[in-house]
């Protein structure tokens, strides 16, 4: 037996298994490239830095909307050792159960991938990194559990970022903030588990200019997710940009003082800038403190109870309250009808009340003692005259030609539809045309007489209080309008072009003469219907109005823009279930109109009435 | 005896290079993954790297001790030797187990693992007992005892329990059929037991043992890449290949390979022998990998988990596959010309992504730095290192170096194969380090010892004539 031909076996044996050995090591390391991308994911981190969100300042450079610093408590599985539960649980002030069960829900709520080099489904959820266990504690509470986290192995605290509004108002307008949904991650990968997205008002509509540009840092990390150093030292990074600051047109003094003159009461204010259509301040009553819906713990426990209270705090009125207009309709319906030439501005007509009931006073002698007294058959008259103005023979299709025209100046004040604009939630409001009633009464079966009570703003007329503050702007700018909007400008950009666009009516600027004499007679004449709304030394121009409300008390309307030369400000006031317009409506325009222009309150007494009223408000005590 | 002219006389300075290279290699590797920038000093005694360097200064001196000692003793103390290490290998049992195994023997920090030492003893005594041999004394009653000198000591490290070396155990089985001492008396006595047969001797039984190794080879190889589909991208020909078809094409390239190779370097006369074996073989060798894929399939469930969890095949609750996984990665993240030295991502220590990257995972931070030109030249110098070790022990006069040399060659061997295999996903995860590399005093410390006995076996190898 050759035993020596036995070395050659053992030889070759070695030389298979290092040449196989070989192939095996250039196949992974030259040629197929899972593990260097499974080493990447194992120890390079691309770490995403969010910066903190824009700023937002109001029209005197108040700053409106920060950040604050909160801070997580984070928790490492694979860190946690021997782990007090009870204690741990008594630190937080919560109970074991609470404790487990949290625990459970960020294991839960990393849901699952489809591993690739397994080939199996495997959770998200890795022991080796840090996830957030309680969520934006304040200062206070984080320096009540700091000291402790020495004696639990795997806690560690975490800064992060916030909202904070200093100013506690306008909470309807700025929306708030609230974590993304797998949906929205998956739509737009700007967003990590976790992040805040924009939900409601401003924070929504401009999200992407306030969120920024995040910054992406490369780094080394160690199995327990710490960064070791960053990556090719940190050629590839870049930096995190904080967007620039949004600048509103509103003023956040005025509108904490309407929320305050509209407290214990329900209904909404709305201020425009008529020269720019800058939205001066938009209350909704009950108006609530936006800090309420900051974070996860805020939202959870406020929320529900926002939503639950009969007053309905988180009704955006001003956007989508559709009310009959009432008497404001009378001065849209008297600018028409100039326009049409039905009548002229010293047009007269009795007051006739066997044609639609009205208050005692003379009959209106011209347009302007027509809006002083507010009176209803003068209206029946005049607006008859531009709805049959008997160019078609049959009656029927004379109110189809009359109503249609009637319609197309209606539009021109930009009623009937949403104004394209960053006050996300408005709702269209109805301004009936001859589709309309051929659906409701069939074609060719309705006239002035049946469609009557438009002319007066009752019926089928809806419209928002946006919608309402802007013809009060339309009138004082005697004939157009800027689209109403909330932001100004971003950054140093200046002001926004798509707020730019002047939209004209179809009146023509001298028939708004006549019209701002009348409001300036409700107010300053004696025996206008809005006296309260008179200031010493600016002259007020408004309009009362009442809302009739089927369900209860009518409502208090009233509209006013000043100084009656020059405007600065139009505001419209509905104060639900509050009775005749010029009693509370009339007197907190005018405590917003002095607020604005004057920075300060001349009649103490007017306030305090005001501020001591509680209106159809449920108090939940 | 022989005066001594000086203590490097006869030295096999090409073994004993080697040997320096690899643990200067060792050493930079464990410097880069224990890095600790508070201490950049190789000396800094607190670190890895400076307490690695006192074992390799440790050894060094052993290794010094070693060629002090007239290499007779060896032979002659063999039994002795063994025994003792048997005793120690028993009381070892009841110490205090660390990391669950009762595998310490010692105080304190300073601690010894006997089955390390009972790898040169079992050595020892295997290369003085078959030495002590002659052909003709080839039955089954020596084959037998030759197996009881290694089955004691197997059993006895089974108990404590240290896989790894357990199976480093089963290279002897190498050695004994290096040298003809193979379990074809036991066979025999099964075939002649059947009427009419009278044989001398059966190739099977001649070649028991790298038969059996090949088909456990080829077993685990189609069970590793039973998972795994290839994919294939052969000019426009785009191919899924299942793992075992994978197996049965890589038998393919080897027997082309051969072919080759014969067509080159043999005679006309032997070809046509060989080719007879070799196309046998490669159709045995894909019937088997076929047969053992399908077979697998055909398992009932948990026979199939104990069997893939024991390949790591599957994530089990001690983490291998989380290791091996990680292990991996860095290997394979190493590329080409590697990350660079000190660069390594995934393996540092620091890092902390692959456990016991400085001992038993210490080539992932190796391939990881130095790609895969580092993987070749490693490759190389261990290749060298064994063949040289086998050219020693083919120039040896005596049986007993001989013997030995081969024992010290295959166990060499298996702690490379094995502990590479680990890296790369081809071995279960046992732990065993990678010879003269990895951190540790007590592989360090039997790794010298083993190589310097050889070594001094080897020059005074003329003495022994006398």
């Amino acid at each position: 037996m050759n035993l020596d031909a036995r070395r050659n076996v053992i030889l070759s044996f070695i030389v298979l298994v290092i040449g196989i050995y070989l192939f095996r090591l250039f196949y992974m390391q030259v040629l197929d490239e899972t593990w260097t991308l499974r080493a990447q994911e194992i120890a390079e981190k691309r770490k995403e830095i969010f910066p903190p969100r824009g700023v937002i300042f109001d029209r005197n450079g108040k700053k409106i909307v920060t950040n604050q610093t909160y801070y997580n408590l984070m928790m490492v599985e694979d860190s946690i050792q021997n782990l007090d539960t009870a204690a741990f649980a008594k630190l937080i002030g919560w109970t074991t159960q609470e404790v487990r069960q949290r625990f459970n829900d960020i294991v839960k709520g990393e849901g699952t991938y489809y591993n690739k080099i397994t080939g199996k489904r495997t959770s998200n959820y890795q022991k080796i990194r840090a996830y957030p266990f309680l969520k934006e504690l304040t200062l206070e509470e984080m320096s009540k559990i700091a000291p402790h986290l020495a004696n639990f192995k795997g806690f560690h605290e975490e800064a992060t970022s916030a909202r904070n509004y200093p100013f506690k108002s306008a909470a309807n307008i700025l929306g708030y903030l609230s974590e993304v949904t797998r949906e929205e991650i998956e739509e737009d990968h700007f967003y990590k588990p976790g992040n805040n997205i924009g939900r409601a008002g401003i924070e929504r509509f401009y999200e992407t200019e306030l969120r920024g540009v995040k910054g992406i840092k490369y780094i080394v990390t160690s199995a327990l997710n710490n960064a070791i150093e960053s990556y090719a030292d940190g050629k590839y990074d870049t930096t995190a940009r904080q967007a620039e600051p949004l600048k509103m047109g509103m003023d956040v003094v005025l509108q904490a003082y309407g929320e305050q003159l509209m407290q214990k009461k329900k209904g909404c204010i709305v201020a425009i800038e008529p020269s720019t259509g800058e939205i001066l301040s938009m209350v909704s009553a009950p108006s609530y403190d936006p800090n309420l819906l900051v974070g996860k713990r805020n939202i959870s426990s406020n929320y529900p109870k926002l939503a639950t209270d009969p007053n309905l705090p988180l009704f955006p009125r001003p956007l989508q309250a559709e009310y009959p207009p009432g008497s404001i309709f009378k001065l849209v319906q008297s600018l028409i009808a100039m326009q049409e030439g039905v009548i002229t501005a010293n047009t007269g007509f009795p007051c006739d009340k066997s044609l639609v009931g009205c208050h005692n006073h003379p009959s209106a002698r011209n347009i302007a003692e027509a809006i002083q007294y507010s009176c209803n058959p003068y209206y029946y008259m005049a607006v008859r005259r531009i709805i049959q103005q008997g160019v078609k023979k049959n009656n029927f299709a004379d109110a189809e030609y009359g109503l249609n025209k009637w319609y197309r100046y209606i539009r021109s004040f930009g009623l009937g539809d949403v104004f394209d604009t960053d006050v996300s939630g408005q709702r269209a409001g109805l301004i009936p045309n001859s589709k309309f009633y051929d659906k409701w009464y069939g074609h060719h079966t309705w006239a002035f007489s049946t469609i009557r009570s438009i002319s007066i703003g009752q019926g089928e007329v809806k419209l928002t209080p946006l919608q309402m503050a802007n013809i009060v702007a339309i009138i004082a700018n005697k004939g157009w309008y800027y689209t109403p909007h909330f932001v100004r400008s971003i950054g140093r950009k200046g002001p926004l072009p798509e707020f730019k666009k002047r939209h004209w009516t179809m009146i023509n600027y001298k028939h708004f003469d006549p019209v701002i004499e009348g409001m300036r007679r409700v107010v300053n004449e004696a025996g206008g219907t809005g006296k309260m709304a008179r200031l010493e030394d600016i002259l007020v121009c408004g309009k009362t109005g009442t809302v009739q409300n089927p369900h209860g008390e009518d409502h208090s309307v009233f509209f006013a823009f000043a100084p009656m030369h020059k405007p600065k400000i139009a505001v419209a006031v509905f104060v639900e279930n509050a009775g005749w317009g010029g009693t509370w409506a009339a007197p907190i325009a005018s405590l917003i109109i002095e607020k604005y222009l004057k920075g300060k309150v001349s009649d103490p007494d007017k306030e305090k009435r005001i501020l001591e009223a509680q209106i159809a408000y449920k108090s939940s005590n | 005896m022989r005066k001594e002219e000086s203590l490097t006389a006869n030295l096999d300075w090409p073994l004993f290079g080697a040997i320096i290279a690899m643990l200067i290699m060792g050493l930079a590797t464990v410097y880069s993954v224990a890095f600790n920038e508070e201490a950049p000093s190789l000396f800094s005694f607190s670190e890895k790297y400076g307490r690695q360097l006192f074992w390799i200064i440790f050894s060094l001196f052993l290794g010094l001790l070693v060629f002090l000692i007239d290499a007779d003793i060896y032979r002659r103390f063999a039994i002795p030797i063994y025994l003792s290490t048997l005793v120690l290998l028993v009381i070892v049992l009841f110490m205090p187990a660390v990391h669950g195994a009762h595998a310490w023997l010692g105080v304190g920090s300073f601690g010894v693992q006997p089955a390390e030492f009972a790898k040169i003893s079992t050595s020892l005594l295997l290369a003085k007992y078959i030495s002590g041999l002659t052909v003709k004394q080839q039955t089954t009653g020596t084959v037998l005892t030759a197996s009881s000198i290694l089955l004691i000591p197997m059993v006895l490290i089974l108990l404590q329990p240290d896989a790894g070396t357990f199976v480093v155990f089963t290279s002897f089985l190498f050695v004994m059929y290096r040298e003809g001492l193979t379990f074809d008396p036991i066979l025999l006595n099964f075939v002649n037991a059947i009427p009419g047969v009278r044989y001398k001797e059966t190739w099977v039984g001649s070649h028991f043992i790298p038969i059996l190794f090949a088909l456990v080879l080829l077993s685990i190889i189609t069970l590793l890449l039973d998972a795994v589909v290839f994919h294939v991208n052969l000019f426009s020909l785009e191919l899924e290949l299942s793992g075992s078809s994978g197996v049965i094409f890589g038998l393919l390239v080897i027997y082309l390979i051969s072919w080759l190779l014969m067509q080159r370097f043999s005679t006309r006369r032997e070809r046509s022998r060989m080719m007879v074996v070799l196309t046998l073989g490669l159709i045995i060798a894909s019937a088997i990998s076929f047969t053992v894929d399908k077979g697998f399939d055909m398992l009932r469930p948990h026979q199939k988990d104990r069997i893939e969890l024991f390949l790591g095949l599957r994530e089990d609750p001690n983490g291998d596959d989380y290791n091996r996984n990680r292990a991996m990665a860095a290997v394979g993240s190493g590329g080409f010309l590697g990350k660079g030295y000190r660069e390594a991502s995934v393996s540092s220590v620091r890092s902390n992504h692959v456990p016991e990257s400085e001992t038993d995972f210490i080539f992932c931070p190796f391939a990881e730095e130095w790609g895969f030109v580092g993987v070749l030249i490693l490759f190389a110098l261990y290749l060298f290192v064994l063949f040289r070790i086998i050219i020693i022990a083919e120039r040896q006069r005596s049986a007993f170096n001989r013997i030995y040399a081969y024992c010290v060659a295959m166990i060499l061997f298996y702690h490379f194969a094995i502990n590479i295999g680990m890296n790369i996903g081809f071995a279960p995860v046992i732990g065993i380090p990678l010879p003269l590399f990895s951190y540790g005093g007590s592989s360090m410390m039997s790794f010298s010892v083993m190589l310097f006995i050889l070594l001094k076996l080897d020059a005074q190898r003329k003495d022994v004539l006398r």
